[in-house]
């Protein structure tokens, strides 16, 4: 008993010590130094999250995110592969940033008040409402049909919320990963799938057994993220993004990504 | 290694905020992990049982079965029954298929864990056991099985502390245990060193009081020699 008790207490203290003697206040250097300093830059990307962060055939990150990150690179050091991709979810990105793993977050991020709360947003740079994704064989024609059924969402995706508000009689199943909720709608554990349009649309054209179902409901404008306060590093961000869209890149970009689901989007 | 510097400060309001809804998550790990443990305990017990019978399918069987469970990472073994096996036709509940991922990972091991323990105990109590006038099953029953679990019960205890943690696997098919809340709540305020730290501490207190409750166990088991 005297042993346990003992190491109880052992435990106890170990845990405070961990809790308590964290790293203090940053110092305020931007982040936007320190990358060059490096001479890379380190950019959280989705790899599950077409047509904005996937991983081709061959290995190789690809998409609108992924160009994005590429390009900021060319802006920063005049070569675009000076740029380290870090996988992400929509789980993990806001802390991969905040714990320093990443510079900065390229990964279709919806802005919200919560999120301002924590890091630094940039302009919209694409607007997205959230769609669903069900078999073909499925007579739901939108969230209104999902009273009673299971829905599956991505965890620290916008659209736990979002369906919790706007469904409360779904049963809300959460996964880790787009992949593993595509997975759990072939598979019958979920009647219907909700994200963001854009991904739903491009999974519905990947996967013939799936197909995308409503109206785009709650658009919301995606940002680039950096860690909150670092206005130098966020203001290099918005003033390249408008670059973007002044020299045409921009419009490359959502040719080479969205021509064929456009119809189907809420322009910007 | 750190893309630059890092600003936190610390806020404990958030893990008291999400303390009821982290008790529910370890309340349900305390669940299906008891759940799993007396089913894999069971079944552990039942296939060393058929590793001892010479002769037959039963040995090879089960020898199968503990080298494929044993060897693959318990994670493949959840996606394969909550999502290979619907594929098949074959869809059991997530409940179900986080459950008996976990027993059949764990029996493996327990398997193991027994059938060495019954090797191990010397060959000539079963003799003596014999000769005393005892029939085999009464042999097995009185004398070679108590002193197998008595020999595998402090490596028993370590398989039933990694059944706690690897409980948390589960949290990967939607399966609201510890580990999914407390992603849960990290994923929507953000305090990650706060949330993971208090969950990680729950598990501590778990595992304590199992060990707590093995060494008990353990100590009736001598008394009762």
């Amino acid at each position: 008993m005297e042993r346990t008790r003992r190491g109880f207490a052992a435990v106890v203290a170990v845990g405070l010590a961990l809790l308590l003697g964290g790293p203090g206040p940053a110092d305020a250097q931007s982040t936007l130094e320190v990358v060059k300093k490096r001479g890379k830059l380190i950019a959280g990307v989705k790899t599950d999250f077409p047509p904005f962060g996937t991983i081709d055939a061959s290995g190789r990150n690809v998409g609108f995110d992924v160009d994005v990150a590429h390009r900021f690179a060319q802006a920063l050091f005049n070569d675009a592969n000076q740029v380290e991709l870090v996988a992400v979810t929509s789980g993990n990105r806001i802390p991969f940033l905040q714990s320093g793993k990443i510079d900065i977050i390229i990964a279709t991020v919806t802005i919200t008040d919560e999120r301002r709360q924590v890091v630094e947003f940039s302009e919209p740079y694409f607007l997205s409402g959230s769609l669903l994704l069900v078999p073909r064989a499925s007579t739901a024609r939108g969230l209104e049909d999902m009273a009673g059924k299971t829905v599956a969402v991505v965890q620290g995706a916008i659209q736990d919320k979002d369906v919790a508000e706007l469904m409360p009689r779904a049963d809300r199943i959460k996964f880790g990963k787009v992949s593993e909720a595509v997975l759990a709608v072939k598979g019958g554990r979920a009647d219907a799938y909700v994200h963001d349009d854009i991904v739903i649309l491009s999974l519905a054209k990947e996967n013939p057994d799936l197909k995308a179902v409503g109206k785009p409901f709650v658009p919301r404008p995606y940002g680039i993220a950096v860690r909150k306060g670092d206005t130098a590093f966020i203001t290099w961000v918005n003033a390249e993004l408008a670059r973007m869209r002044r020299d045409g890149t921009y419009d490359r970009l959502w040719k080479t990504y969205f021509a064929d689901v456009e119809a189907n989007l809420v322009k910007p | 290694m750190t893309a630059g510097p890092t600003a936190y400060s610390f806020a404990w309001s958030a893990v008291w905020r999400g303390l009821p809804y982290l008790l529910q998550g370890a309340a349900f790990t305390v669940f299906v992990s008891a759940l799993a443990m007396v089913v894999a305990v069971a079944l552990g017990l039942v296939l060393a049982a058929l590793t001892e019978v010479r002769g037959g399918v039963a040995r090879p069987l089960v020898r199968a079965y503990v080298e494929v469970f044993r060897n693959t990472p318990l994670l493949i073994q959840i996606f394969i029954v909550y999502f290979g096996l619907p594929q098949l036709g074959w869809r059991l509940s997530p409940f179900l298929s986080g459950l008996s991922a976990l027993v059949i990972y764990a029996a493996a091991y327990n398997a193991e864990i027994f059938r060495a323990g019954l090797e191990a105990v010397p060959r000539g109590q079963h003799e003596a056991a014999r000769s005393i006038g005892l029939s085999e099953l009464g042999a097995q029953r009185f004398v070679i099985v108590p002193q197998a679990i008595r020999i595998a019960f402090p490596a028993l205890g370590n398989n039933l502390v990694s059944l706690v943690k690897n409980s948390s696997l589960v949290s990967t098919i939607g399966m609201v245990e510890l580990m999914f809340v407390a992603n849960d709540i990290a994923f929507n305020n953000f305090r990650t060193f706060e949330i993971y730290g208090a969950a990680a501490l729950l598990y501590v207190l778990l595992v304590l009081a199992l060990t707590r409750a093995l060494h008990l166990a353990e100590r009736r088991m001598a008394r009762a020699r």
